[in-house]
């Protein structure tokens, strides 16, 4: 981190990968929905069509299997397609591609193949878009053996984490969150890659450890920050970057010196990541816990439209902060 | 006929026996050995379309078939041995016992796999295409399916884009008269399946998939368009199967004679046998004596696949990820 860089909104992040990777390596290419001259919905590859052509950022018809299904075979002959469904809820469309094909296309054939495509989505609530354009479904695409899944907050992780996507040879899933592509955070100037499979500790403590993904990550670092001012409590911040492969041992060196843990996203908890990563603590960890673990999720409803009953159904960092208080008491 | 054309129907009747023989292999002796385990999806009576159509195909084209693949892999070359094993669930099948009969794959011939997710194929196969197109490649890419496919959305989404993008993809439907036991009558709204094309500006036609060598000129012409035009196109072929959807299928979703008066009337192995008969082209006794070589060769394939080991359990996830194996999860 000796270099901050300059400024910059989550979406120029994610331009930002996928320029470097386009100039990078020709085999590198983009089709979605909107994503051409108008750059994508939420504005992630405006101007990439330009630069690129349309050959390499195709605007492609309301088609997400057919979008998805294509990545799939030109990735098994060599391309690298980086495709956006453009909100995560459609990707149910598309899952067919992802989670039957992709996931599965190497190991059916005894190893025979590589799939190294990236299927990016913007996921979550937030802005009033209602039950079917807010859903938050990374636990979907971690059940399946076979895809790696990316969930990234700070513009600079994303744009690092969805280099290496792009390069992996594997399938990956890569989630944004819609409400965020707005939001500014330092980004190095020079070129940088971060390992899929690798958590950062994004906040040292020692009280309590905060697991916590995507947007909510703010909301937890904002409830870490106001419980060591107000309370004195000092909560160790770690963000997974990737869900799956889930780094496990950063969080269990993290509870090696806290015992105790809270878990926040925004997706679901029931049969969410939060519940698998307490899971395999549980299993072979237990005798790290000193109290039992805490998940803050969103409340299982579809989310709701009005802005009182969206606010009621999502995390917040005062959900938060009292879930660390009850782990912490 | 030509001599070079008697050679050219001797060697397809030796690849659609090899097929018929392999299939009846399986459903004669394997399934009631339990030699194999799940379903197996056979094309006994569909052979002239994938020879004809293999054989259309040069050496740098691509692939993909379905759960009903036997007769395109074997067609390609795949070995059958190989074959025979995977479907048995051994280390030295063509996928190492990991998929199957519905899975056979093999990248040494470009075969890119079968894909028994009905119609999921065809949106593969136009991203096939496509990276052949921006790659600059030559060959193209043969994608193929049953009548059933033609109604899910995949296809009709896969259909417009390879249209749209100029993707060099020809797409082959068997039209085999049963989505496992629905017949197209009740399926489809429209039973000139091969207009859907021009519905995407793409050529369709509608051919007689019991002849191999007219199913070859057909894909010859065909493929031959695209190659030039960088074009798709969509070829479907009427066929019949034979037998049951799988080897599990009671069938009695057709009257019990119809399959036998099909058989009598079509059976595309038949209809070269009574060529060669008719036009004196072979010697009776040289065709018994092919029909028993390959037999023999069938067997022979399917004892060595016998005698392979089975997987390593030690081993069960491996091919999974590409690159190092991630274990930090697991």
């Amino acid at each position: 981190m000796s270099d901050q860089g300059r400024e910059v909104v989550f979406a120029q992040a994610i331009r930002t990968a996928l320029r470097e990777e386009m100039k990078r390596d020709e085999s590198v290419i983009l089709w979605g929905q909107d994503i051409g001259v108008y750059g994508g919905v939420y504005g992630a590859t405006t101007g990439l069509q330009r630069e690129f052509g349309k050959e390499r950022v195709r605007d492609a018809p309301i088609s997400e299997m057919a979008i998805a299904g294509l990545a799939v075979g030109s990735a098994i002959l060599g391309m690298r397609p980086v495709v956006e469904i453009m909100y995560a809820d459609f990707l149910m469309h598309a899952s067919d591609a992802i989670a039957n094909q992709a996931a599965k296309w190497r190991y059916m054939s005894g190893g025979q193949f590589k799939v190294p495509a990236v299927f990016r989505s913007p996921g979550g609530g937030g802005s009033g878009y209602a039950a079917q354009h807010s859903q938050n479904i990374e636990a979907w695409f971690c059940h399946i053996p076979g895809l790696k899944v990316v969930c990234p907050c700070m513009p600079r992780d994303a744009r690092a984490l969805l280099k290496t996507a792009i390069r992996d040879d594997n399938p990956v899933v890569f989630l944004e969150h819609k409400s965020h592509y707005t939001h500014r955070g330092p980004m190095p100037k020079e070129e940088e890659t971060l390992p899929l499979g690798k958590a950062d500790v994004k906040r040292q403590g020692s009280d309590v450890t905060l697991v916590s993904w995507s947007r909510t990550l703010l909301w937890a670092l904002e409830a870490a920050e106001r419980l060591q001012d107000e309370e004195g409590v000092s909560v160790e911040v770690i963000d997974p970057l990737t869900l799956r492969p889930l780094d496990l041992d950063c969080i269990l060196e993290s509870l090696g010196k806290t015992g105790r843990l809270v878990i926040a996203h925004e997706s679901h908890a029931f049969c969410g990541v939060g519940g698998e990563i307490i899971a395999q603590i549980a299993e072979n960890h237990l005798d790290l816990l000193k109290a039992p673990p805490k998940r803050v999720c969103a409340v299982p409803c579809p989310l709701p439209y009005s802005e009182p009953l969206e606010k009621a159904a999502l995390p917040d960092a005062d959900n938060i902060a009292a879930a660390i208080r009850k782990v912490v008491g | 006929m030509q001599p070079e054309r008697i050679e050219q129907l001797l060697h397809y009747y030796k690849d659609m026996l090899r097929i018929r023989y392999f299939e009846e292999k399986i459903l004669n002796y394997m399934l009631p050995n339990k030699l194999f385990r799940g379903s197996s999806h056979l094309c006994i009576g569909q052979e002239a379309v994938a020879v004809g159509a293999i054989h259309a195909m040069e050496a740098e084209d691509y692939l993909y078939t379905t759960h009903r693949s036997h007769g395109h892999t074997l067609a390609r070359g795949m070995d059958m041995e190989a074959a025979f094993a995977e479907i048995m669930g051994r280390t030295t099948g063509v996928c190492h016992g990991r998929g199957g009969s519905m899975h056979l794959a093999d990248a040494s011939l470009r075969i890119l796999g079968a894909n028994p997710v009905v119609g999921s194929n065809i949106p593969m196969a136009a991203g096939s295409a496509l990276a052949l197109k921006m790659q600059g490649k030559p060959g193209i890419v043969v994608a193929f399916f049953g009548e059933g496919a033609l109604n899910t959305g995949a296809c009709h989404e896969a259909f417009n884009m390879a249209a749209l993008w100029d993707l060099p993809v020809v797409f082959i439907c068997e039209d085999n008269q049963y989505a496992i036991s629905v017949p197209e009558a009740t399926a489809m709204a429209d039973e000139d399946l091969h207009e859907r094309a021009a519905a995407y500006g793409m050529e369709g036609l509608r051919l007689d998939g019991m002849n191999v060598l007219e199913v070859y000129e057909y894909c010859r012409a065909s493929f031959g368009k695209t190659r030039r035009t960088g074009r798709p196109a969509l070829l479907v072929f009427d066929t019949y199967r034979f037998v049951g959807h799988h080897t599990a299928d009671s069938e009695q979703y057709r009257p019990k004679d119809e399959a036998i008066e099909v058989l009598r009337e079509k059976d595309p192995v038949h209809f070269v046998e009574r060529e060669f008969l008719e036009d004196c082209l072979v010697d009776p006794e040289k065709a018994v004596d092919i029909r028993l070589e390959i037999k023999e060769e069938v067997e022979a394939a399917f004892q060595r696949a016998l005698n392979g080991p089975w997987p390593d359990p030690e081993k069960l996830t491996e091919g999974l990820w590409a690159e190092s194996e991630v274990t930090c999860d697991e």
